[in-house]
């Protein structure tokens, strides 16, 4: 018991991290059911906005972090949106299309990043109020940066909750998901939402890659490392459900705290991965469904 | 009375190689309510989406109001006033019954709130449940809530497919009336109907399609009970 509550602040910041690179997957997979294999690169993309405006533009580490949460969502948002647009957009109910069209998008952005910044990782430092910690009675320590990443989750979370229950937009969202057909007879242009879906869905990639660059270095790999950990989170989640997505970014963490405080790096990602495998036999659908009245 | 509202031209739609419709003609006047009858799978329902755009002809013209939507996507069709409740009463299930209606209204942007309080005046069941999930409504309270998510749209033709499908008989008695009432503003009826006595209460006019194709058409008067049940036993 003891030391899965030393591993709690661990994996806590472990979710957060999952989660951040998992919200927009809930958008693009969950919701609109498309594969985007270069989601980790629109993360990818994020981080190197956050270096950008560090190295290239000369802002010192609070200001270049503050300026590069909107301007990493509004960059892999638009990435995002010309790749449905102008790819995507035709594969609808071509899965595996899909996945190899991104997945090749995934590899151009990296080799851009590689031609642009260099094959070697760089460092955006994190400013000096994110670099201390805290010491809790009994010793376990929190890093602010950690805190950080888990308060930004949270207010992406509370952000995109209000956006889909309480806008117009974000409702016209949910009712595209929920039945495409009835959406467009109800007078919604379901084309111009699955762009607007993206464009978000794109957009928290670059806000989880801004996250990502205080806690480790940034490469070219950076968005690759995340996206299967990503995926899972989105499918134990339940497809699109956002409680769910955060329930088991939020357990993956934790899980993998233990797991490494107990074992290894490798074994514990083992372990993890094969009680993914005995939870998803137990309930394929996930954590959260759709509550209705009828059986499908 | 007699400008026609929608007609539709040499019809041929299908799913991929699966070809369903054959040439179809029909016309059907403002303010009348067309009564489209046959048995199961021969083509009803792919008329109606073919109609309200949500399956594209082969070949053919949609016109509606005097403008060939053919090509045009489904919002657009609702947005000029062409509204469909498309079978099995079909809900917004994660929605509350109020957003399903809000939206609907919102999204075609074709009047004031008034539109809302007059479909929720049509269908009285629906006020207490306004917060409630559609996902959670019974079978009629759900096809209450189809028909006034397709009143809000503020249409001039109506197109419903089965509202009566599997719905308790007092409800049925409601929709009936409902469609009577509609009718008697003014908007155009299209119905797809199973329920014989129903349809031929309702029905302005009666098409009868069998194996995608149209085997009968013409004014309900002219239709004696014996006659459209024979051609019902095709």
């Amino acid at each position: 018991m003891d030391a899965l509550v030393n591993q709690l602040p661990t994996g806590l910041a472990i979710g957060a991290v999952l989660l951040l690179a998992a919200l927009g997957l809930n958008f693009t997979f969950g919701q609109m059911g498309v594969i985007n294999m270069a989601h980790g690169e629109f993360i990818m993309v994020g981080a190197y906005t956050a270096y950008v405006l560090h190295a290239w533009a000369g802002l010192d580490p609070t200001w270049s972090l503050i300026a590069a949460l909107p301007l990493a969502f509004t960059l892999t948002g638009t990435l995002g949106w010309l790749l449905e647009l102008g790819l995507i957009r035709h594969f609808y109910g071509r899965p595996l299309d899909t996945l190899l069209l991104t997945f090749g998008i995934g590899m151009i952005l990296q080799q851009a990043a590689r031609d642009t910044f260099g094959a070697p990782n760089v460092d955006v430092p994190a400013p000096g109020w994110l670099t201390d910690g805290t010491t809790l009675p009994g010793g376990i320590r929190l890093h602010h940066s950690r805190l950080f990443i888990l308060a930004l989750a949270l207010v992406c979370v509370l952000a995109i909750a209000h956006y889909l229950h309480r806008t117009h937009q974000g409702r016209q969202m949910r009712a595209v998901i929920h039945n495409r057909d009835l959406a467009g007879v109800s007078g919604i242009n379901t084309r111009k939402v699955d762009a607007t879906t993206f464009f978000i869905g794109s957009g928290l990639a670059g806000v989880a890659g801004v996250a990502l660059t205080l806690i480790g270095p940034t490469g070219p790999t950076l968005g690759a490392n995340y996206i299967v950990d990503a995926f899972l989170v989105v499918v134990i989640g339940g497809l699109g459900r956002l409680r769910g997505t955060v329930l088991a970014a939020f357990a993956l963490g934790i899980l993998n705290a233990t797991a490494q405080a107990w074992t290894d790096a490798s074994l514990a990602k083992l372990l993890v991965f094969a009680a993914i495998i005995a939870f998803l036999q137990a309930r394929p659908q996930g954590l959260f469904t759709v509550k209705t009245r009828a059986l499908t | 009375m007699n400008t026609p509202h929608l007609s539709i031209h040499g019809l041929h739609a299908g799913y991929g190689r699966a070809r369903v419709l054959f040439d179809i003609d029909l016309t059907i006047d403002t303010g009348t309510i067309a009564c489209v009858m046959g048995r199961n799978g021969v083509g009803k329902t792919t008329l109606l989406n073919t109609i309200a755009g949500l399956l594209t002809p082969t070949a053919g013209t949609i016109t509606h109001n005097g403008t060939d939507i053919t090509r045009h996507p489904p919002h657009t069709r609702t947005r000029n006033g062409l509204a469909y409740a498309p079978q099995g009463h079909a809900t917004f299930a994660p929605l509350t019954v109020a957003d399903n209606l809000h939206l609907a209204h919102r999204a075609t942007r074709r009047g004031g709130p008034e539109l809302i309080d007059a479909a929720l005046d049509r269908f009285p069941r629906l006020q207490p449940l306004l917060h409630r999930r559609a996902g959670l409504l019974s079978g009629g309270q759900a096809q209450q809530l189809a028909i006034a998510r397709a009143l809000v749209t503020d249409p001039t033709l109506l197109i419903l497919d089965e509202p009566t499908e599997g719905i308790q008989p007092s409800i049925v008695a409601e929709i009936e009336q409902a469609v009577t009432d509609i009718a008697a503003q003014g908007i155009t009826v299209l119905l797809v109907e199973q329920y014989l006595d129903l349809a031929l209460r309702l029905a302005d006019t009666v098409t009868v399609i069998d194996a995608g194709r149209i085997v009968h058409s013409g004014d309900r008067a002219d239709l004696t009970d014996d006659t459209a049940h024979a051609l019902m036993a095709i």
